[in-house]
This record gives structure tokens, C-alpha cells and sequence, in this order.
């Protein structure tokens, strides 16, 4: 036996060969970065004439486990914007409490301004030039997200901002555990990425094709893909939520359930090849 | 550490929390639970503790207390989650004094998750948190090992869990009467125990209610049927 | 005031022979000569008002607010020296967001005051400070429903918790009024600054007691800005802007914010004032300024 304390609490080397002390070795770069645990899958939404949709499920994961079925992943921000997040459950948690105290700081600025404007325009919730639009909120969160893969401890996210930016255009970006930015006139993360994005490519492909969309087009089209989206993507779920973000705020709807799912073709495969009974 | 680099999670999902213990670590097999009911909560869990295949401890105390009526039920590494409990009853005793009102189940589940999220990659703790209050009667949250935190009606958690998922689902009601809700907590460990290796020996509770903390004991020789505190 | 120091006025951390501190009560006159504040708290809400003293006609109308938001659901009005009050909010804010950050939920309006006393109450000790010339108002609404834990997602059962204590209610509008000296008590309508006699007789016609038929929040409102006006004395003051907040529950006008009073209901307000205090002056004869003096120490 070994009884230099060096040898404590390690197979012993007679038996199971030399220690691997390599983990051991303190020099090296740190090395903070971390794998989600709790994940949400994709986050999807598209641009309309006069705002942005997105929707999101409401599963957290826990590998291929499905352990968490009530977890809402869209956020709203000051009731102008909405924010989705994919990816990490903790981290979504951290951003969202992280974006709750942005808010109350806008507050110490802006509710005075925001307050007289509202009396002045009843229906400009925020004016260009006082609080936070998506366009600033995106930009924040990119910069949050590119300094934390700085620091080597990235926030494990995909999340998609959408709202209006300054001119009250509609605005939609993402930004990823990265910081890499993207804007187009329809986004997906995730699966959504490869199934749901060319669907919502087909209605609003450019800018153009998207200020052509009502509002119920785009809803429409939206509610395709989550239903593409369960029926291909095994980390998801039929139930889920949905918010449209207009210059009137944001309709959050948080207990969607998929409809008109299409099973009973089913009946007719019999077999893998040849068999027909 | 012994996390792997891949940074790509397993596949086999289920079995995440045995994967992240250092070698040689008491692992704490288990199967915990804990559920809301018409006057509280109810902790429930197993009594097995595991190095590798042996038993090092086989009547642990896996139901903790944090406050008089906010306890937890600790999964993982016995040695981080002994660790953060005793931090957050610290915590808790010092804003009873400090405040002079107890703390909420709110308040205790927000101090475990602030030391479990900010440590995710020192812990190996899957914890469950539950407790009473006045004000918002009994509740639980799950904190699962990245340190996120969930709100839930009922919640199960360890390596037996896996195994009884289907039935919890099946037979969980919600508004039980008390003693409903010790068997359908007794019936679920029961089979976690029966499935999963690395949970067995007595079956522990503890009832949370306006009245206060009450264990209770199963024990296999008596098949779990007779009450022995 | 009554008498001067006689050399024990030179430093907090001296008392005077009969036990004065003379620095704390020399702050106290800095306060009266604040524009006056109040705070009134009824059963839905609680309202924030300050007579803005007008000292430049170069200021642009409506700009340097005196009532601060510290969090969503705690504002601050305050007399005295502005920039004293400034640091009085910039602390309050930090308490307000520390809270937050360890209990991952809105610190209660009696532990912010709490905390804001104990801080006042440190710059009455030492050598190398010297106290507030402020006396803040802190108004604020906890929230009656319960509260999640902030960033938490999923929920309890549908049916709601089990083992509720159902006698008791919880949250609700609170208000406070902290000293220079630190000293602080809750209100259920606080006046301070010049005013502050006038504006105390008026309060206390009020029914405030928060029971049913109390005052509502609008007519608080109203209220508030009717006693800004009567404790403005025009001889010595020409100008003033009325500023109000107001504090609701979540099922109320504000859902459970502090903000600025919309300006239609203020001005509404103001009319009625102005009108209050018109038919006050032709009854002058009649009627004799009631309590003016009764409150002066």
C-alpha cells in the first residue's frame, strides 16, 4: 500500500495502473465555459406589416428527458418588446432577471418622459430618442453575450428580440451564445433553424414581402411551423406561447395548445416495404 | 474535474447527475420527492447513500431542514448539498432575526438558486425545495442541476426518479387530503426504490403544515405499511 | 428656533449639555425652508405631491422632477436641499436593487425605510459628516398578490396552495416620512417643508384611516394637489410647479407602478384646487384659516 497522501483518496496504482494526474494541472487557460443542463429548443418569429409574431414552446429538457412542460420562454421587455430565449433554462433565468432590473432603471429616467407622452399620443407607448427600443435592447443583449464569451462563461442562449426600432419600423434579430448578430424578416433558432425558417421564407423572404403580411397571415404561418416543428424536432411540445408585438404593445399568450394535427394517414403505412396488410 | 470536454451532453439524458460526480464521491443515489396538498407540503425520500455499488450509508436523512417550515430534499453529491444547505440555514436564520417576520419559501428558494447558478461548475446538487407559509401556504421548487428554478405542483428528483415518472403522473391529484398524499408519496418511492439501485432502505417524510413539521418513518421489514414516528 | 449653540453646534458628533445635537436640528431648518412635500396614503393607493419652487424663469417647465422612483412599486418625494435628496435616492435605489439581487423579489416598503432611516441616522454620528438637509417621504405599494420569485417559471398546483392562512392579508400602500436625524414613522399622511403646518391641519380632515369609505386614490389625488395649493404662500413664493406621483395596486389605475399622475387628471386636479381656493378667499371673512399655528413646537 501507498500511504503518501498523495496517494489519498486515488485508486490505488498496483491495481487500477498510474493515476492520470492531468486534471490535475492548475496552469492553462480557465476554463469557465460550461454545457447547458435545462434546455428550451427553437424560438421562432417573422416580421408583419405592422409588427413581429414569435413563438416558442413550453418544454425544458433535461437531456431527452421531458421535465419541465409549463416553462414560458418569451419575455417581454417594458411592454414594447418581446424576447425569446432558446437554450439554457438557467442562464434564460439570469437574462431575465438581469433584463427586469434594466426595466426599473429605464423607470428612474423614463417614466416621467414616457408619462408625458403617453398623455400626448395615446397610442406611442415610447417615442424615438427616450426608452428603450428592440433595436437597443438587441444591441445590449449582443454585447452582453459577446463580453460573457470574452470572460470564457458565455450564456448558453439563442434569443430572438423582436419589436419596433426607432422609426417604428418592425424589428426583428438574434443573437446567440456567441454574440453573433443576425437581422431578417424571419428568424428560427435551434431545429427551427432548418425546418421552420424556409416556411417562413416562402411568405417573407425580403423586407417587402413582409410589410405585405397581415397580421393574421403571419400568425398563420407562425402556428405552421411549431406544428412542423412537433412533429419533427423530438425536444419539443404541443403546448406554447405566442406574442405579437405591434406600436400597441405586446399580446402574450402563454398556454397555446397545437391544433389540427395531421395523424390519420397513419392508417395507411403498413409495413416498411412491401407488406400491405 | 471530471465533466468531460466534449461540452456536448449525454444522450442518455437521464442519468446527467451520475455522470457529473468526481471519482470516489458519496453520491447520493436517491429517489426524492416532494408534493403540495390541501395543507401544506410533504417531503418524501429514501435513505440509501452509494460509493460506486457500495452502500456507505443505508438510513441517511436526505429530507433537510433549512427553517422551522422551508426544508429541502438534497440529491447529488452528499458533501456539496450538506454544503449549500448549511449555507442558506445561515442565511435564513439571519433574515428572521434581522427582519423579525420568517422567511418565505420564496425567499429560501431564492438563496439556493442564486449559490447553485452562480456555482455551476463546482456543485453536483439537484435539489427540491419545499415549504409553508402563511401567506402563500405550501409550495415547491425544483432546482435541477444548472441551477434554474422551477415551480411546480409536485416534484421528483434523483436517480430514481427516472423510473417513476409514468406513475407519479398517473395517479398525482391535485388538492389531496393529507393522508392521500403520504400514499401516493409512500406508493412512488416504493417503486423508485424497487427499480432503481441506487435508491433503497426506509422511506422518510416529513409533513409541512400550519401545525408544523411532522416525520414520518417507513421501514422494508414492514413492507412501508406501519408508520414508525 | 431658540437658541444658538454656544460651541456645540461645531460638530455631529457633540451633544450639547441638555442633550441636543445641534447639527441635526439645524438640518431640520434647512428642510423648512423646502418646497413643501406630502404624502397621503388611502385604501387603494398611495399619492405623492411636492410644491416645486419656480427659482429661474430660464428653467424649462416640467424638467428636474423632486419625486424619484427607487423600484416599480416605491417612489420618493422629498424637502430640503435637492442635492441632498439626490444622494438620498441614489442610496435608495441601491438598497432597493441589493434586495432585489439577494432575495430575488421587491424589498417592502417598511424595509426600504427601514434601511433609508439607519442611513440617515449614520450621518448624525460622525465628526466628518454632516446630515441630511432633506425630510423624503417614501411611498410605496406591496403587492397584495403573492409574488414569484424573480426569473422563476412553471407553477403551483391550479387549484392555488394548499394550507393558506386566509385571515390575513398581506401587502398593501404604505407611506413613511424619514427625519434628518434618522427618526422615522409610518404615516397615514405626511407633510413636511414649508407648508408643512397648513398642509398638516388639511390632512387631518381627511379620512385616511384606510377602512371603507376612506378617500380613494383619486380623490387623493385630488386632495393633494388642493393642499399643495393651500400651503403655497404667494407672498414669499410667486411661481410653482405641482409634481405627483401615485402609487396603485395591480387591479388599480397605476397596476402596482409608481408614476408620475397623468397630466389630464393633474390638471383637473390643479383646476379644483384653484377653484377650492377661490371660494376659500370669499369666505375668509366667515371662516378663520383654522390650525395654522396649533402644531409650531
Amino acid at each position: 500500500m501507498d500511504h503518501r497522501p498523495q496517494a489519498w483518496g486515488r485508486p490505488r496504482d498496483d491495481i487500477y495502473g498510474a493515476y492520470d494526474a492531468s486534471y490535475l494541472q492548475t496552469s492553462g487557460p480557465k476554463t469557465a465555459t460550461q454545457s447547458p443542463v435545462v434546455t428550451g429548443t427553437s424560438v421562432i418569429a417573422i416580421k408583419f406589416k405592422d409588427g413581429i409574431v414569435m413563438a416558442a414552446d413550453n418544454l425544458a429538457s433535461y437531456g431527452s428527458l421531458a421535465r419541465f412542460t409549463d416553462v414560458k420562454r418569451l419575455r417581454t421587455f417594458l411592454d414594447t418588446s418581446v424576447v425569446g430565449f432558446g437554450g439554457d433554462v438557467s442562464d434564460m433565468q439570469f437574462l431575465d432577471r438581469h433584463l427586469k432590473e434594466l426595466a426599473i432603471d429605464e423607470a428612474y429616467e423614463h417614466n416621467d418622459d414616457q408619462q408625458q407622452q403617453d398623455d400626448d399620443d395615446s397610442h406611442h407607448k415610447s417615442t424615438p430618442g427616450t426608452a428603450l427600443n428592440a433595436a437597443n435592447l438587441h444591441k445590449y443583449l449582443q454585447k452582453l453575450m459577446y463580453r460573457r464569451r470574452n470572460d470564457f462563461d458565455p450564456l448558453w442562449n439563442q434569443i430572438l428580440v423582436g419589436g419596433l426600432d426607432a422609426a417604428r419600423k418592425p424589428f426583428l434579430a438574434s443573437v446567440d451564445l456567441r454574440g453573433t448578430a443576425f437581422t431578417s424578416p424571419s428568424l428560427a433558432t435551434g431545429f427551427g433553424a432548418a425546418l421552420a425558417q424556409p416556411i417562413m421564407r416562402r411568405y417573407a423572404a425580403t423586407d417587402e414581402d413582409a410589410a405585405r403580411l397581415t397580421r393574421e397571415q403571419a400568425v398563420d404561418v407562425v402556428k405552421e411551423c411549431m406544428k412542423v416543428l412537433f412533429y419533427r424536432d423530438a425536444r419539443s411540445l404541443d403546448r406554447y406561447s405566442i406574442a405579437v408585438v405591434t406600436k400597441d404593445g405586446v399580446e402574450l399568450s402563454e398556454d397555446e395548445q397545437l391544433e389540427r394535427q395531421s395523424w390519420a394517414f397513419a392508417e395507411r403505412i403498413r409495413g416498411y416495404g412491401t407488406q400491405t396488410v | 474535474m471530471e465533466f468531460g470536454n466534449s461540452g456536448s451532453l449525454s444522450e442518455d439524458g437521464i442519468h446527467l447527475d451520475m455522470d457529473r460526480l468526481k471519482k470516489g464521491e458519496v453520491n447520493l443515489g436517491t429517489s426524492i420527492m416532494a408534493v403540495t396538498f390541501k395543507d401544506g407540503v410533504i417531503l418524501g425520500a429514501d435513505s440509501r447513500t452509494t460509493t460506486g455499488a457500495y452502500i456507505a450509508n443505508r438510513v441517511t436523512d436526505k429530507l433537510t431542514q433549512v427553517h422551522d417550515t422551508i426544508w429541502c430534499c438534497r440529491s447529488g453529491s452528499a458533501a456539496d448539498t450538506q454544503a449549500v444547505a448549511d449555507i442558506v440555514q445561515y442565511q435564513l436564520g439571519l433574515f428572521a432575526t434581522m427582519n423579525g417576520k420568517p422567511p418565505t419559501t420564496q425567499t429560501a428558494a431564492a438563496i439556493f438558486q442564486e449559490i447553485c447558478y452562480a456555482n455551476k461548475d463546482r456543485l453536483t446538487a439537484g435539489l427540491i425545495i419545499a415549504g409553508w407559509d402563511e401567506r402563500h401556504g405550501g409550495q415547491v421548487y425544483s432546482i435541477p442541476l444548472g441551477g434554474s428554478l422551477h415551480k411546480q405542483p409536485y416534484a421528483i428528483g434523483g436517480s430514481g426518479s427516472t423510473y417513476i415518472y409514468g406513475f407519479c403522473d398517473a395517479h398525482w391529484k391535485e388538492g389531496m387530503e393529507e393522508a392521500e398524499a403520504v400514499e401516493f408519496v409512500k406508493g412512488a418511492l416504493k417503486e423508485a426504490i424497487k427499480w432503481d439501485g441506487s435508491s433503497g432502505g426506509v422511506i422518510r417524510m416529513v409533513v409541512l403544515t400550519a401545525k408544523g413539521a411532522d416525520r414520518h418513518l417507513y421501514l422494508p421489514d414492514t413492507d412501508y405499511k406501519v408508520r414508525h414516528t | 428656533m431658540t437658541s444658538i449653540g454656544t460651541g456645540y453646534d461645531l460638530a455631529n458628533s457633540i451633544f450639547s449639555p441638555d442633550g441636543r445635537n445641534f447639527q441635526v436640528e439645524y438640518a431640520v431648518k434647512a428642510v423648512e425652508n423646502g418646497g413643501t412635500a406630502i404624502g397621503i396614503r388611502c385604501k387603494d393607493g398611495v399619492v405623492l405631491a411636492v410644491e416645486k419652487i419656480i427659482t429661474s424663469k430660464l428653467l424649462k417647465p416640467g424638467a428636474n422632477k423632486r419625486i424619484a422612483t427607487v423600484d416599480r412599486h416605491l417612489g420618493v418625494a422629498y424637502s430640503g436641499m435637492v442635492p441632498d435628496g439626490r444622494h438620498f435616492v441614489d442610496r435608495a435605489r441601491d438598497e432597493a436593487r441589493a434586495w432585489r439581487d439577494t432575495f430575488k423579489t421587491p424589498i417592502s416598503t417598511a424595509d426600504l425605510a427601514s434601511r433609508m432611516g439607519g442611513y440617515m441616522q449614520a450621518y448624525t454620528l460622525y465628526q466628518s459628516v454632516r446630515p441630511f438637509g432633506i425630510t423624503a417621504i417614501v411611498g410605496g405599494f406591496d403587492s397584495r398578490e403573492e409574488a414569484p420569485v424573480d426569473g422563476e417559471v412553471g407553477s403551483g398546483p391550479s387549484c392555488g396552495a394548499g394550507g393558506k392562512v386566509s385571515s390575513k392579508t398581506h401587502g398593501g400602500p404604505f407611506l413613511y416620512m424619514i427625519e434628518p436625524s434618522g427618526l422615522y414613522w409610518g404615516y397615514y399622511g405626511a407633510a413636511t417643508g414649508k407648508g408643512r403646518q397648513a398642509a398638516k391641519a388639511e390632512l387631518e380632515k381627511l379620512d385616511l384611516s384606510g377602512a371603507e369609505g376612506g378617500i380613494t386614490l383619486e380623490q387623493a389625488v385630488k386632495e393633494a394637489a388642493r393642499i399643495i395649493y393651500v400651503a403655497h404662500d404667494d407672498s414669499k413664493d410667486k411661481e410653482f410647479e405641482l409634481e405627483m406621483t401615485w402609487i396603485s395596486g395591480a387591479d388599480g389605475p397605476t397596476k402596482g407602478l409608481h408614476q408620475e399622475v397623468p397630466k389630464a387628471l393633474r390638471e383637473e386636479a390643479e383646476r379644483l384646487a384653484k377653484k377650492a381656493l377661490e371660494s376659500d378667499d370669499e369666505d375668509e371673512g366667515t371662516e378663520e384659516k383654522k390650525g395654522e399655528e396649533k402644531m409650531e413646537e
